[in-house]
């Protein structure tokens, strides 16, 4: 069956891979080759070996200081975020009279553009006529002040908070999986007198393994794009202090002219999307049973 | 049998199908570019009557709110209105003047940039070095008039190693606006050495009000305009630095002294939101009567009498002046490049920036985008006098200076623009000292391409 069908199989299989070698693998290889040249816009790549890496691990503080931002937030997103949007399921499922209001409600700033969401919070946290900073003022000095962005003991927390606590799509696909454990498993440990924390924290949370590794995954990696927001609220400032790897790939490329160079970040942010995903996969043990 | 050739009949579809939309994605500008940057004007010259017209890219970020939109559209209009059979300009809109030049970069990177291109914040480098531009010393020599129109210092901005590679479309003469009403009662008139605008901003805080509107996200322009004029006043030294293009040693005295003026006004004289803040935010808080003072170009002067940006009346407290030390921002735009690939567009790009650029364009950005010409033959009509006295006096002041140099970003590396936004907060946050940032600045400019 599976011989007589090869044939529509490979027909129907080829636009798909076409396009895949098109779009994607003919892009990393270029990425990839052209991290070992020097390269500016208009002129032509030349090979220059290892110097681009070699310069990005000794000799870059601007580098070092993004990559620890983009672990930190890897870290934050696949960690707090998931956290957040787990919890945030386990207290829907239980389907009390607000629930499909609130599911709705957090919702919002998932389907809001990252650039929108950007200038929302640069409104809200402006020092001048900014919400946050007015209600501050209405509840004490008069003269408060505080320039949340630019401001080195603040702006990392405020940019990190413009998308933590945001984890509705977190939320909403646990509650599908959620939603398929049987029914029957929960009337059991009821009949056996467990109270709904024990079976959130002893039956419900547990056979959420494989959809929470995925979170894990889709959340951190998440991370490793992460641009918008950015250069809508800090553009990587004060100083670097909010500078992520997309930000720095798009300063060397398009600032600094150095196509070359920034290829070899590029590089760098796929090998380490790659491992994070690799390190995910095997400690979810995602795709194997529940069992 | 039957279902063997079907299955072939299938498969050879698919194949054609695959191979057509390939085709199509790349069939977009097959031209070579056939030696751009080769002397121009060898193409034909006057297209014959009968002949559709010749279709020319070009892409604008001069629309929507932008200070310019109206001029642009209206250059666009007119120029198709009187050439619209023999050139016809596709226009696409890019939303920011920074969207812009990403695009004109990127495109610039597969050698695939439009007929006409706007050379600003480097993009002017970027295609010389790639071969990318055709100088246009050909067209001018053939062209007495538009050379005449253009005028010498503003060709020669543009020069280089004997070729002209852009056309400049105006001329930036830029002081600062301040707020009478505000001066009259701090007690103070328009400073003429730098010791006194600091005392003036001393006075105008000591009075209630927020001296300047500065701002350090975006290009940080508002600020940088008055370090520029802080450098360039500083003695020979920095007249000559306000003066050069891509210098790489910021680490000099001048430089130094400007951060640490600059240190103090971010502190003690801007709005509480200036750090951080982009150019609207700094425009808006001058317009709605919020800070004293701005620098800005005379493009800015519509806004004051604009009931969307400013209040009722706002218009006649607005004075213009110049910088300390009898001093101005003087400097010529990059202006248009050739960018088209074949002799036939190359001829159609040159017309449609010759339109743009001769007296009738020149004309059109003055009466819609309150922007200075470059020729002198351009003077502004009554109505527009009338409409903008602020304009005249904008004119007035500027020929009173004696002293002249140009604005950082006319002169620096992109990445140095770029650079700004998070170096002030650096400075005023007290993180780095000026010395520091001026080390960071020559590091900076050394990792231009």
């Amino acid at each position: 069956m599976v011989r007589k069908n090869r044939g529509y199989i490979t027909l129907f299989l080829l636009p798909t891979v076409a396009l895949f070698i098109i779009v994607y693998a003919v892009s990393l290889v270029i990425l990839f080759s052209t991290s070992f040249t020097e390269w500016s816009a208009g002129r032509s790549p030349v090979f220059i070996g290892l110097a681009n890496y070699i310069k990005l691990f000794t000799d870059d503080a601007d580098f070092r200081q993004s990559a620890l931002n983009t672990g930190i937030w890897v870290v934050l997103q696949s960690t707090v975020h998931v956290a957040i949007g787990t919890l945030f399921a386990v207290i829907l499922s239980m389907k009390e009279f607000y629930w499909k209001f609130a599911r709705t409600v957090y919702m919002f700033p998932n389907i809001i553009s990252g650039a929108a969401v950007g200038m929302l919070f640069l409104c809200m946290l402006n020092p001048e006529f900014g919400a946050v900073n007015s209600i501050v003022r209405l509840f004490g000095n008069a003269d408060y002040s505080q320039n949340w962005f630019m401001d080195y003991a603040t702006a990392f927390l405020s940019v990190t908070m413009t998308w933590l606590p945001y984890a509705a799509v977190v939320t909403i696909l646990i509650l599908a999986e959620i939603a398929a454990i049987p029914e029957s498993l929960f009337e059991s440990a009821r009949i056996d007198g467990a109270s709904n924390f024990k079976i959130n924290l002893y039956i419900i949370i547990p056979m959420l393994r494989n959809i929470i590794g995925t979170c894990v995954i889709l959340s951190g990696t998440s991370m490793l794009q992460k641009m918008d927001i950015i250069l809508m609220t800090t553009g990587g400032g004060p100083g670097n202090q909010t500078m992520n790897l997309p930000i720095y790939i798009y300063k060397t490329a398009l600032m600094d002219n150095n196509f070359g160079y920034s290829n070899s970040v590029g590089v760098f942010l796929i090998g380490f999307g790659l491992i994070f995903v690799l390190l995910c996969r095997n400690l979810f043990r995602i795709g194997s049973s529940q069992n | 049998m039957q279902k063997s050739l079907y299955k072939a009949g299938c498969t050879l579809a698919g194949m054609l199908m695959l191979t057509m939309s390939i085709t199509a994605c790349g069939s977009g500008n097959s031209a070579e570019n056939n030696g751009a940057a080769a002397t121009a004007g060898s193409g034909n010259a006057a297209a014959p009557a009968a002949k559709a017209p010749v279709k020319i890219s070009y892409l604008t970020f001069r629309v929507g709110t932008h200070a310019s939109a109206k001029m642009e559209e209206e250059q666009i209009k007119q120029f198709n209105a009187k050439y619209g059979n023999e050139v016809e300009v596709v226009v696409e809109e890019i939303p920011s003047d920074a969207a812009y030049v990403d695009k004109i970069k990127i495109l610039a990177a597969s050698g695939d940039v439009p007929d006409v291109v706007m050379g600003k914040d480097g993009i002017n480098d970027v295609l010389i070095k790639g071969n990318l531009a055709t100088p246009f010393n050909d067209y001018l020599d053939k062209d007495a008039e538009w050379k005449a129109a253009i005028g010498e210092d503003a060709l020669a901005s543009n020069t280089r190693d004997g070729k002209i590679w852009s056309i400049s479309d105006q001329k930036q003469n830029i002081g600062y606006f301040y707020n009478k009403e505000m001066f009259d009662k701090a007690g103070i008139k328009p400073a003429e050495t730098w010791d006194e605008f600091m005392s003036n901003n001393e006075k105008l805080k000591a009075a209630g009000f927020v001296p300047l509107a500065l701002m350090t996200g975006e290009n940080a322009w508002t600020s940088n305009l008055i370090l520029a004029a802080m450098i360039g006043t500083n003695g020979e030294n920095g007249k000559t630095f306000m003066n050069t293009l891509h210098p790489t040693d910021f680490n000099t005295p001048e430089m130094i002294q400007a951060l640490n003026m600059m240190k103090e006004l971010l502190e003690k004289y801007t709005t509480k939101d200036a750090l951080g803040a982009g150019y609207a935010n700094a425009a808006n808080a001058f317009s709605q009567g919020k800070a004293a003072m701005i620098a800005n170009g005379p493009w800015m002067i519509g806004d004051f009498s604009d009931p969307t940006k400013s209040s009722e009346g706002f218009d006649a407290k607005v004075g213009v002046a110049a910088y300390p030390n009898n001093s101005l921002i003087s400097t010529y735009e990059v202006g248009y490049m050739i960018g088209a690939k074949t002799p036939e567009t190359r001829d159609a790009a040159e017309k449609f920036i010759k339109f743009k650029t001769g007296l009738e364009g020149q004309t059109l950005a003055l009466e819609y985008g309150n922007v200075m010409p470059v020729s002198s033959e351009v003077q502004p009509s009554d109505a527009l006098k009338e409409k903008y006295p602020i304009m005249v006096e904008s004119i007035t002041v500027a020929q009173k200076t004696q002293l002249h140099y140009r604005t950082l970003d006319s002169i620096v590396y992109p990445n140095v623009t770029d650079a700004w936004k998070n170096l002030y907060p650096k400075l005023a946050a007290g993180r780095a000292t000026a010395e520091e940032i001026a080390k960071e600045l020559t590091e900076i400019a050394a990792k231009n391409k």
